[in-house]
């Protein structure tokens, strides 16, 4: 009975000291293998913003373990589906890194949904880096733990649409439409200092995302004779504008924001060719989707996933964004060096710059710089053909603490 | 009737000092265009007011059946590619029958096992449930989507407002449908039979009035009112499968008008479709999400009953 007693007293110290032990371990680590966390929009309404962002994700990170994974170490990760919904991103988050004990995170395609993780993320100081979402809210005021906009973050969009009015078409009167939320006024807010640089006027009108009358919004637009407009809107007030726009005969340029279309073709059957005969797009890439310069990634996903490649409208337009976050996740923890930590992976991101080849711009981070990519290129679309412009155009803005 | 040319308007803030020209510019065109959507809500509304007075229910899955409607005809014509004149006769017979199925089956059972209305209620909420997740669920909710225009959309220009063929299409189409139903529901037997059953449904059913079939034949009928709004006003609003969402207009609009009132429906409708484009043109676009609030709050101020509400009646509990 005594000897049994002294078993089981040494068998819980062994278990107590190897559980002090892991639990001095960073989790999601062992020798083998980096555990990661992957959420993003797989079912729901808001699909299309992330399904195939997420296959791209794990694709390269597919392509790395082949490679021979990270100093040593395969990356083996999780996902999980947040519908582009906050209560299910923030399920999604708990369950990844309460109960997956995951190293990081990538992941979030929508930033309203995303915003709604930044306290949880910080208090457990994990590592955090989006999928395509902006999720500008998350971002700014820095923190050490959150890192996104790699597609772009709100705060550039506008103003690199606003440096494109000018300079292409020398416009000094612009009209600008945006929502009337928080995603609005970040645009909105990035648009000012490349307006007031560029001698630009704005006349803003703000309207609802379910708004299904826009006539007074582009008759007040109209009524300020603008040079050109700027819609940087979600898709349905988008083509709402564009439409009303053609049956009012306005014929000057009329410029879209990345947000405002998940697919051109879509867009010209929803408005009409007739209405895109002045017509810009904003894209976050160095090429329109399925251009020669991103062919690369297609191929990829075409050997990765031939029986979606092979489905109409796949791979989906914003596929390509899930490759820059992959990037700089890897880079991280390359740069974190054999024994990465997450403090040590939270240092290497915040010095992080580098070209991914996809996005427009260089992924660039910093002391106060939590949005890696602030550039973008403008096509201009017919309704048939897509014919990138020359030049990249960068918006002005930076953070400034209040 | 030449196109939409309008002269280059002036730059001015739109305050007190806006350019009288500019604000005539303004009211024509916000009436033109608050006709035109304010037609659809109308009925829409019309739907919602004949199934209340007849059942007492408000029917709150009415913007997804009306939504639903729309992705019926979309399968059919864009993804199916079958003809219009088989199309749209497919539409409405299915709107129909959905509607007076859901009555027959879902809330007559409803009924039977429960007598407080309020489960009547739960039950519309839950098919429109059903009907969201379903449309969701095939996939073509997923990205907004526009119904082909039926008719032209070239401009014309009515005073100094610019309005399509297919705007005048809509107002035509919907102030016909209206006035069909008014005639149908004053001038034949089964529309008087309606009525009776809204006034007194025990003393109609004593004069032989099939109630059972009357509340189908009115709940079809308002699937096909919500069909035919939604083959109107899809190719102009774009379709998604939050497009039922309208219906709030709807209800504002009947309650403008009168929840009680068939012409005040109507009337409510232009109502708050003119006010709408009122408020965003002469106060602010951000305030035209709230003009059908406003608009109901002015309304439950100065005439609680609606505009056409008839003489306002207090019940004893």
């Amino acid at each position: 009975m005594s000897v049994n007693k002294t078993a089981a007293g040494l068998t819980l110290a062994a278990s107590l000291l190897i559980g002090a032990a892991a639990g001095a371990q960073e989790p999601g680590i062992t020798d083998k293998a980096i555990k990661i966390g992957i959420f993003g929009p797989l079912s729901g309404p808001n699909m299309a913003y992330g399904f195939d962002v997420v296959n791209a994700a794990k694709m390269y990170y597919d392509k790395i373990n082949k490679e021979g994974g990270i100093h040593g170490r395969k990356i083996e990760y999780v996902v999980e589906d947040d519908r582009c919904n906050a209560n299910d991103l923030v399920a999604a988050v708990k369950k990844l890194v309460e109960q997956e004990n995951v190293f990081m995170l990538n992941g979030g395609s929508c930033s309203a949904a995303v915003v709604a993780a930044k306290d949880y993320v910080v208090r457990n100081k994990v590592p955090y880096l989006m999928l395509n979402a902006s999720g500008d809210g998350a971002l700014f005021p820095p923190t050490d733990y959150i890192f996104g906009a790699y597609s772009i973050s709100q705060y550039a969009v506008g103003g690199a649409m606003v440096e494109f009015a000018a300079k292409q078409f020398g416009a000094k009167n612009v009209a600008y439409i945006n929502h009337d939320d928080a995603y609005g006024a970040w645009n909105l807010e990035g648009s000012k200092k490349d307006a007031e640089v560029n001698g630009v006027k704005l006349s803003v009108e703000s309207i609802n995302p379910g708004i299904n009358d826009v006539t007074a919004p582009f008759l007040k637009v109209r009524a300020a004779n603008p040079d050109a407009i700027l819609l940087v809107t979600y898709a349905r007030p988008a083509a709402l504008l564009i439409k009303k726009a053609a049956e009012m005969g306005f014929n000057k340029p009329i410029i879209l924001s990345v947000t405002g279309t998940a697919s051109l073709n879509q867009l010209a059957e929803n408005v009409g060719k007739d209405a895109l005969k002045n017509f810009y797009t904003q894209e976050v890439m160095i090429d329109s989707p399925g251009g020669a310069k991103l062919k690369p990634i297609y191929d990829m996903y075409k050997a990765a996933y031939p029986d979606l490649a092979a489905k109409p409208d796949h791979p989906q337009t914003y596929m390509p964004y899930g490759i820059p976050p992959a990037m700089s996740l890897v880079k991280a923890l390359k740069d974190a060096g054999p024994n990465p930590t997450r403090e040590k992976v939270l240092a290497a991101l915040k010095t992080q710059d580098f070209d991914s080849g996809v996005m427009a711009g260089r992924m660039q981070f910093g002391p106060q710089q939590r949005a890696a990519n602030r550039s973008t290129i403008f096509i201009k679309y017919d309704g048939t053909t897509m014919a990138p412009l020359p030049g990249v155009f960068t918006s002005r803005w930076t953070y400034q603490a209040k | 009737m030449a196109a939409f040319a309008p002269p280059p308007f002036p730059d001015l803030s739109i305050g007190p000092d806006m350019d009288l020209q500019l604000a005539l510019i303004f009211l024509q065109q916000g009436i033109a265009s608050g006709l035109v959507s304010g037609s659809v809500y109308a009925l829409l509304a019309l739907a919602i007011v004949v199934i209340f007075k007849t059942s007492d229910v408000p029917n709150f899955a009415q913007g997804e059946v009306f939504m639903a409607a729309g992705y019926v005809a979309l399968y059919l014509f864009v993804f199916q590619k079958m003809p219009i004149w088989v199309v749209l006769p497919a539409t409405l017979v299915v709107a129909f029958l959905a509607m007076a199925l859901f009555r027959r089956f879902v809330l007559d059972q409803v009924a039977k096992s429960a007598k407080d209305l309020v489960y009547l209620v739960i039950a519309t909420l839950g098919l429109s449930y059903v009907l969201k997740g379903f449309v969701r669920r095939t996939g073509f909710g997923d990205t907004p989507r526009s119904f082909p225009a039926l008719v032209p959309t070239d401009s014309i220009m009515i005073g100094q407002a610019s309005v399509t063929m297919l705007d005048l299409a809509i107002f035509g189409t919907a102030v016909t449908v209206m006035a069909a139903f008014f005639w149908m529901f004053n001038y034949t037997k089964t529309g008087r039979a309606m009525r009776a059953v809204g006034m007194n449904p025990k003393a109609a059913q004593l004069v032989g009035v099939d109630l059972r079939r009357c509340h189908m034949l009115i709940w079809g009928l308002s699937g096909v009112i919500s069909a035919i709004a939604a083959l109107l006003i899809s190719p102009k609003i774009l379709m998604t499968a939050d497009m039922g969402s309208i219906v709030m207009l709807a209800f504002a609009a009947a309650i403008v008008g009168g929840f009680s009132s068939l012409p005040g429906a109507v009337v409510g409708g232009f109502v708050i479709g003119i006010v709408e484009n009122m408020v965003g043109l002469f106060i602010s676009s951000r305030a035209i999400v709230l003009a059908p609030f406003l608009a109901i709050l002015i309304v439950l101020v100065l005439r609680p009953q609606g505009l056409f509400g008839g003489k306002l009646t207090i019940k004893k509990v």
